[in-house]
């Protein structure tokens, strides 16, 4: 096995990522690289994941050793910000062409490291591999440590091509490469009882300095931010810090728990979004730190801290309350930023009418759980079709989510925040909160939108009572034959990995009688994929068992 | 000296040379009496001030910087839009020279134009043997199929009977008795260039529809299904009247466009030169009075222009220089109102496009602060599209609007939340509008080239809408009109915005953590 495959087994493994280990051994070697069913638009891949997770490094040469599409595409896209250093956001890339497939492109990749360090002389350089060289077999390792050798400065090999799977993973072979070179080959110049790492969180729009004039307050110093704002010896030196906090999700979980296995770090996941999230945060930090040996006044100097600044956002907030309370939002973006946001939105008075739980792990489900009450719609994969419904109900005033989404909001004429990375406005802290909420009030109340949803003066009907009328249509037809109404139900689509639908896991229960999750997967693949479907899998097992539906004897 | 023969340096350089530097300051410190600095900047900081706002709003003689043009230069610019026509000024000859140069340097194109050339001893005559010559050179040297004349203020003062002249200097042969001399008094001391082109396009209506000065009989109207099309004074004509007729044929409906002077200042090089472009045949407008009803895009444009139409028996509509989706649904609308005809696939198209793009965008131009001036009508047009944007104008000021113009635009600002912290200013200038950009702040100022004055003095930076726009090229080209013309307005304004984020972010090394290549 190659040293890649190794590395993804590695990563597979994670037990902090209690995904994986709800996984058999069979699934788990498979791993989540959620095969995309071909044709189906579908996210980034291995090779975006890492660049994004490791790009926020400020002070060194990010270099895509690969054609031009990988850089390309990839260069300077992201709004991570920067206090010091501007190379991260200078495009490197190795630009192979036809002879460098041909011949191997080793050598080109050596010149540039080469010319690289000649002309920017930066702390290091980060070689990113990519598709195209990882199927020719260039062996970037061994450049890396070969140029490493002789140049004297440390060459980091990223080894995470598209190919292998999605961005998440290529998030955590990001962590990996750093924990294997990177972090704990620099010793800090000093240390103190307070330092701590940040972890996941790469300071778009800045939001890491909406945070860390309250932490300086506090005497409080970020070691190493990984990796927003981040500068090399800092992440090199990161080994040395008391305590960690663990932003966003599970992106880089890899590297927190590997820290805590290695240095002893403890680590806690935490959010900066949303009022009540940052002063636990807070909380959680000082807590840690006090365990570490800190002094304990730390917490009373927190907890004065946190009151200061929950009274001093409420009442920024309070003039909006106002005007958004009742206002219903509709979330659609995944992760960490489902429930924190929740929380967040809450407090500015405004209601979830349902949010997406796209990329959120089952944790997050339930902490949305907790959050929103047990009628938390929440939305798996959400259709313009349904986002338009949702809206004709009137059950959603707003839209947030990431960029992609942005326009299938506008489509289905609903007012659209960004929230993801590529937002302009940082949304961290207790600032960030009275920011957000400013934006939602904007743009609520943007006049565009009344505009939007007016058909043109001239038009009898306008697309939306088109839309109803079909959807009336169809709803109408299906009462009147029970037998198609009956095929709609069971063409409902449940794993869209493997593309199972309702009927086929009915159909399997029925005839073989299979009694667990599991069985259903071993026979018809559904939930074999990213597993995300494997809760719905379970209740129509529930229902069909209850209903008397399955052969008695093979029920489990 | 740093000047010599062998490297010459321009005006951008050569001051700058610390021989020159020093030269000057001796000079200010030993022959100029300067004020100390504290002082200036004493000074410079109380024009700031609302004690000299009130002082300057006090004003009751003086007109500083106005943000209006005469009303000879409104009769060129209406004339030109017809066939084989040249505008014959009767009055000085230096007017004539800054119509034509005025208008080079807005739309980069030369303007035939001449005129009767009077001088002191006319003054004091009267210009009847300027008009006879005058007329006599134009047809025999120009070969015009229509002289279109107007006046300046120095005909006015003495009072030369332009029919009268006409008719006299056709007696004498100067032109044919049937050739067609359209006239209009158009002296710069009353109204402004808006007034100047009502003038003349009503001068041509009735020289055409009443019997040509008395000459011919008068027309007599046999309603088609024809919509005529006055577009105003409008610094965007080329790129407006294009989209017009785009718009026009798109929904199959016949129609005159009454002066259109689209080609006369985009004429090709192809190595012809081109003295008339005018698109208007004279044929049609004396055909114009068939029509089934006239829309003016300038309601402030054509206030004489349209009654004398209407009296004719057509129906008339009087829109007020309409940017963005609502003006354009109501121009739209009127069209197909009045043509029985639907409004077409391809322009419903246009204006989900548009109504995309704007909520797109949106979020960068909601709550920002504007301050305009311009003409009337287009004042109004950028107000109403501001309002769907949700910007808030705060300032709208315009030197030729009146109160009538003022009461309009108040009630379109009470119309929307965005628009009620906004004062407007009828009668006003430049000088005011620095005042008002003092005391009342705003994030861009929209204007004419002369704002950029406004922009060096205040720091709001300018978006240049209006007339005329020397020190950019080939703005003129594109529409403002029709949702394809809001889309530029809305590139235009968002440009700005964009530029002023990068400019805030772009100090190497102090700022450029947010200078982003995504916005």
């Amino acid at each position: 096995m190659t040293s890649l495959a190794n590395k993804i087994q590695d990563v597979f493994n994670e037990p902090g990522c209690d995904k994986n280990q709800g996984k058999s051994e069979k699934e788990r070697k498979k791993g989540c690289t959620k095969q995309l069913a071909p044709g189906a638009a579908a996210g980034g891949c291995a090779f975006d994941g890492a660049k994004i997770a490791l790009q926020p490094i400020t002070d060194v040469a990010h270099l895509v050793h690969g054609p031009i599409a990988c850089e390309g595409n990839s260069w300077d896209n992201r709004g991570a910000k920067s206090s010091s250093s501007r190379l991260y956001r200078t495009g490197f890339t190795t630009d192979m062409n036809e002879n460098d497939v041909i011949f191997g492109g080793e050598k080109r990749l050596y010149k540039s490291i080469k010319e690289i360090l000649d002309k920017y002389d930066p702390p290091a350089v980060f070689v990113y591999q990519t598709c195209v060289p990882a199927m020719t077999g260039d062996d970037i390792g061994a450049v890396c440590k070969a140029a490493s050798a002789k140049f004297g400065k440390p060459i980091i090999p990223v080894i995470s091509p598209g190919f292998v799977g999605p961005k998440n993973l290529g998030n955590k072979l990001a962590g990996e490469a750093i924990l294997d070179h990177v972090i704990g080959t620099v010793e800090p110049q000093y240390t103190t009882p307070y330092d701590i790492n940040i972890i996941g969180e790469y300071n778009l729009a800045g939001e890491l300095w909406q945070v860390k004039p309250l932490l300086d307050e506090l005497g409080i110093r970020i070691l190493s931010c990984i990796s927003g704002d981040a500068k090399y010896h800092e992440v090199a030196s990161s080994h040395r810090a008391k305590a960690a906090m663990m932003v966003c999700s599970k992106a880089m979980i890899n590297v927190a728990r590997k820290m805590e296995e290695r240095y002893g770090i403890p680590f806690f996941e935490g959010s900066f979004y949303g009022i009540g999230d940052m002063s636990d945060s807070l909380r959680e930090i000082a807590r840690l730190l006090i365990e570490r040996g800190a002094p304990a006044e730390l917490m009373e100097r927190t907890e004065a801290v946190i009151a200061r600044e929950e009274a001093r956002a409420w009442a920024r907030i309070a003039p909006f309350k106002e005007r958004l309370t009742g206002k219903r939002v509709l979330l659609i973006t995944g992760g960490v930023k489902s429930w924190s946001v929740v929380a967040a939105l809450q407090e500015a008075g405004l209601e979830i009418a349902g949010t997406s739980v796209k990329k959120s792990t089952k944790e997050d489900k339930e902490k949305i759980k907790e959050l929103m009450g047990q009628d938390a719609h929440m939305i798996d994969d959400m259709t313009p079709r349904e986002m338009y419904k949702m809206l004709k109900e009137a059950r959603a005033d707003i839209m947030l989510s990431g960029g992609r989404s942005q326009f299938i909001a506008l489509k289905a004429k609903m007012p659209w925040l960004d929230i993801n990375q590529e937002r302009h406005h940082a949304y961290a802290g207790y600032e960030g909160m009275v920011e957000l909420v400013e934006e939602i009030d904007k743009a609520l109340y943007n006049p565009v939108w009344a505009q939007v949803r007016l058909p043109a003066p001239w038009e009898e009907t306008s697309w939306e009572e088109r839309a109803t009328k079909a959807l009336e249509a169809e709803a109408a037809a299906l009462v009147a034959d029970p037998e198609r109404a009956e095929e709609a139900r069971r063409a409902k689509k449940v794993c869209s990995c493997h593309n199972v639908n309702v009927g086929a896991i009915e159909d399997a229960l029925r005839a073989d009688g299979l009694g667990s999750v599991e069985a259903i997967g071993g026979a018809t693949h559904a939930g074999t994929g990213c597993g995300g479907c494997q809760g719905k899998i379970a209740e129509i097992l529930d229902a069909m068992s209850s209903a008397g539906a399955i052969p008695a004897s093979k029920a489990a | 000296m740093p000047q010599n023969a062998d490297n010459v340096l321009d005006h951008f350089n050569l001051f700058r040379q610390p021989e020159y530097k020093e030269m000057f300051e001796n000079k200010k410190k030993n022959f100029e009496n300067p004020i100390a600095d504290a002082e200036l900047e004493r000074v410079r900081e109380w024009t700031k001030t609302e004690e000299y706002r009130e002082k300057n709003f006090a004003r009751e003689a003086l007109t500083v910087n106005p943000a209006k043009a005469c009303q000879p230069l409104g009769a060129v610019f209406a004339a030109v839009g017809f066939e084989s026509t040249i505008p014959f000024v009767h009055g000085s000859q230096g007017c004539v020279a800054y119509y034509r140069s005025h208008f080079s340097r807005h739309f980069k194109e030369p303007t035939s134009c001449v005129s009767s050339s009077m001088t002191e001893d006319a003054a004091v005559f009267g210009g009847l043997n300027n008009m006879i010559d005058g007329l006599a050179n134009t047809y025999n040297m120009y070969k015009p199929k229509m002289i279109a004349v107007s006046t300046t203020c120095m005909a006015e003062v003495i009072g030369d009977d332009l029919n009268a002249f006409i008719k006299t200097s056709k007696e004498k042969g100067s032109v044919p008795q049937e050739f067609d001399v359209p006239f209009a008094h158009t002296p710069a001391f009353v109204g402004s260039h808006i007034t100047g082109y009502d003038n003349v396009m009503k001068g041509v209506i009735e020289h055409f529809w009443d019997g040509k000065a008395g000459t011919a009989p008068k027309l007599e109207r046999v309603p088609n299904e024809k919509i005529n099309f006055l577009g105003g004074f409008d610094g965007y004509t080329v790129g407006n009247l294009r989209e017009v007729k785009r718009i026009f044929n798109s929904m199959g409906v016949e129609y005159t466009i009454l002066g259109d002077n689209s080609d006369v200042w985009d004429t090709p090089t192809d190595g012809e030169f081109r003295m008339y472009d005018g698109g208007t045949t004279l044929e049609e407008a004396a055909n114009a009075i068939h029509a089934k009803a006239t829309i003016s895009m300038q309601q402030y444009c054509t206030e004489k222009t349209l009654p004398v139409i209407a009296a004719h028996g057509q129906e008339t509509v009087a829109l007020n220089h309409p940017i963005g989706v609502k003006g354009t649904d109501e121009f739209l609308m009127a069209i197909s109102r009045i043509s029985g005809k639907p409004v077409s696939a391809e322009l419903t198209k246009e204006r989900g496009r548009l109504v995309d793009a704007m909520a797109d965008s949106a979020a960068h131009i909601h709550g920002k602060k504007f301050a305009i001036y311009g003409d009337p009508d287009l004042c109004l047009g950028l107000t109403s599209f501001l309002l769907e944007l949700g910007a808030e104008p705060t300032t709208i000021l315009s030197t030729n609007g009146g109160k009538a113009w003022q009461e309009k635009t108040e009630k379109l600002l009470a119309s929307s939340p965005f628009g009620k912290n906004c004062h407007v200013y009828a009668g006003k200038d430049l000088w005011h509008m620095r005042s008002l950009l003092f005391t009342d702040p705003v994030d861009f100022l929209i204007g004419n080239t002369y704002g950029k004055y406004l922009e060096r003095d205040t720091g709001t930076p300018l978006i240049r809408i209006g007339f005329p726009i020397f020190d950019r090229h080939h703005y003129h080209r594109y529409p403002v009109w029709g949702y394809q013309g809001g889309m530029n307005v809305l590139v235009w304004i968002l440009d700005k915005i964009f530029d002023e984020i990068d400019r805030n972010t772009n100090v190497v090394a102090k700022s450029d953590y947010s200078f982003d290549i995504i916005r």
